[in-house]
């Protein structure tokens, strides 16, 4: 197990350092947009992993999270005048909040499968719904803009791209590191995944497990969430509580493998361009295009290779590095 | 909330009840009866309500008359998604039928969009509004409701009575002993599939005089329909049809009295809470799986 440790410490500090170092070379802004959109994506769907991916627990509602983390840096924000730099905290608590709302009922009575992914969906309608309708508190289907600020990392608002990608980056990193650090629990996810029943009869708390997986993961989504907002500077309620952004974390995960540490990353690396090329080129003439290939891609990717990319590489890992050395 | 306004609500939830039957009725074949999941059932309708809208557009077709043509055109469509998309991956995780289904919601949509634009399109037909002293019940939407109706009956009919029925009820139940009785499963459950497909598109085909189509349509059509079939039961015919007309009632009571928005929370919350308390649904016998 140790040298597995090791052999896993390498290739986290190079992709670390390659990853912290890309700002230096001059890039122009639009491609460094496109790199702050691969690490975001590759962040909120390693979120969306920890309960879809370890705990096999199919969520298609975690937009609920990633909204209502958007939606209270807002608050906190524009009423309150909080930092937005704390609010990335306070948002990530509200929605791990929220999750436990609809998370420890569905977990207490067996919700499973289709049932489980029915009642995420019906949960973010009901959110979007609420916000379109509260409209002189959420500004309705209108959406919101968050103010302009003093530029600096309390206020997470700058002019240049490059001090953004160190923020989600840095989100990215320690999500990473608490990922690695779960150890034994990330084993009771995956008993969970694998057997649920035969979890339970070995002494695992199912529903409690869950839960945690859940509130981690919606934790994490949140400040994703108020990130999206602080870089974006505006939301709507179909962006923040959409089924396509829901659609977005799983299909990268699902595509990239969903139960690895680094799936998501791999998915959003070649998703994310591919999105963004495709949006930029044929955006004018075929809007959606991107969406369309994305969900092309995810149907051969689950008939054809069930655990993603990811698998690729470790079976071209385990044959010809670790056989050889 | 004067009578007036109450019997007007009243005459409004029926219709919509019966317009909500036609749309989940599908989807109850596909899911209730034969436990394949379809993520993409709206957009099914989607398609139903565009190909409408073209017959009608191009050809002069009324969309009434166009009623056959659609529901084959949307069986034919059935069929094909169920032999390369849903059959392969038939004995693998369910999670894999349900993220198949969800990647097509995303191909449908899309591909809609790039065909046909954002923009909402409608059909006018003119179906005179019917008036009862101070009752307005608009053509369309009684159209809707008695065909929501006679597919309903008509679907309950053909499964109870009629040979190929047998024979899907048989595979419903045990599609072992099934293909032991000299059954093609493989057959029929490609034939069901395009049969609820043939389903969605008489929806489609009967919500163009009252609904303008986008491709973004389906999303809503969709969760209602999944909502019903949960809450009356699955595979329960009589379950569907009472659960639309629930539906019919929260929606056009709480829209009257507050808001649309607020309707949609209602619905969802009730159905969140039956997926909590009695997951079989209201009128369902059978055990989860």
């Amino acid at each position: 197990m140790k040298s597995l440790k090791l052999n896993r410490i390498i290739p986290i500090t190079l992709i670390l350092l390659i990853g912290y170092l890309i700002p230096i070379i001059p890039l122009p802004p639009y491609i460094m947009h496109v790199f702050i959109l691969v690490v975001m994506w590759a962040y909120l769907s390693t979120a969306w992993s920890i309960l879809g991916g370890a705990a096999g627990q199919l969520s298609l509602g975690h937009a609920a999270f990633f909204g209502t983390g958007a939606y209270t840096t807002y608050f906190l924000t524009v009423w309150f005048g909080l930092p937005p730099l704390m609010n990335l905290l306070v948002s990530g608590l509200t929605a791990s909040l929220l999750s436990v709302v609809i998370g420890y009922p569905c977990f207490r009575y067996g919700l499973r499968g289709v049932y489980f992914a029915l009642a995420t969906i019906a949960f973010t309608e009901i959110m979007k719904d609420l916000f379109i309708y509260l409209r002189e508190l959420t500004g309705g289907s209108l959406g919101v803009w968050m103010p302009v600020l003093p530029e600096g990392i309390t206020t997470l608002y700058f002019l240049g791209k490059e001090a953004y990608y160190y923020v989600i980056t840095t989100l990215y990193v320690v999500l990473m590191i608490i990922i690695n650090l779960m150890g034994r629990f990330r084993e009771y996810l995956t008993a969970i995944r694998e057997d649920e029943d035969v979890s339970a009869s070995i002494g695992i708390n199912v529903t409690r497990y869950k839960l945690l997986a859940l509130m981690i993961s919606s934790f994490f989504v949140g400040v994703g969430g108020a990130y999206y907002i602080c870089y974006f500077r505006y939301i709507n309620p179909y962006v923040a509580f959409g089924l396509d952004t829901s659609l977005q974390m799983v299909l990268i995960g699902i595509f990239g493998g969903m139960y690895s540490f680094w799936g998501p990353l791999i998915g959003s690396v070649i998703l994310t361009p591919i999105g963004e090329y495709l949006r930029i080129t044929l955006g004018g003439t075929y809007v959606g295009s991107h969406l369309l290939i994305y969900g092309l891609l995810l149907i051969l990717i689950i008939r054809f290779l069930p655990k993603g990319i990811y698998s690729i590489l470790e079976s071209i890992y385990s044959k010809y590095l670790v056989r050889g050395g | 909330m004067d009578v007036q306004t109450f019997t007007q609500v009243c005459v409004n939830a029926l219709l919509l009840g019966g317009m909500y039957a036609v749309i989940s009725v599908g989807l109850n074949l596909i899911f209730g009866v034969l436990k394949i999941i379809n993520f993409a059932h709206g957009e099914l309708i989607m398609l139903g309500m565009y190909s409408a809208y073209w017959l009608t557009t191009l050809y002069n077709l009324n969309p009434y008359i166009s009623i056959p043509i659609v529901a084959m055109l949307l069986f034919l469509v059935g069929v094909a998604i169920e032999r390369v998309l849903i059959k392969p991956i038939l004995k693998a995780p369910e999670v894999n039928q349900l993220l198949t289904t969800a990647a097509l919601i995303l191909v449908l949509q899309n591909l809609a969009l790039i065909l046909w634009r954002a923009d909402y399109r409608g059909v006018s037909v003119y179906v005179p509004t019917i008036t009862l002293g101070s009752l307005y019940i608009p053509g369309t939407r009684l159209a809707a409701f008695v065909g929501g109706l006679i597919t309903s009956l008509t679907l309950y009919y053909v499964l109870m009575k009629t040979d190929v029925g047998r024979r899907i009820r048989a595979v419903a139940q045990d599609p072992e002993i099934a293909s032991v009785l000299g059954i093609n499963v493989s057959v029929i459950q490609t034939l069901t599939f395009g049969l609820g497909a043939l389903l969605t598109g008489i929806a489609g085909t009967l919500l163009i005089p009252i609904y303008m189509v986008n491709p973004m349509v389906g999303g809503t059509f969709g969760l209602i329909a999944w909502i019903i079939i949960v809450l009356g039961g699955l595979g329960s015919f009589v379950g569907a049809l009472i659960g639309s007309f629930i539906i019919g009632f929260i929606e056009a009571f709480v829209g009257a009295l507050i808001s649309l928005e607020i309707a949609r929370v209602v619905a969802f919350m009730i159905f969140i809470a039956i997926l909590f308390i009695k997951p079989t649904g209201l009128f369902g016998e059978k055990a989860r799986v």
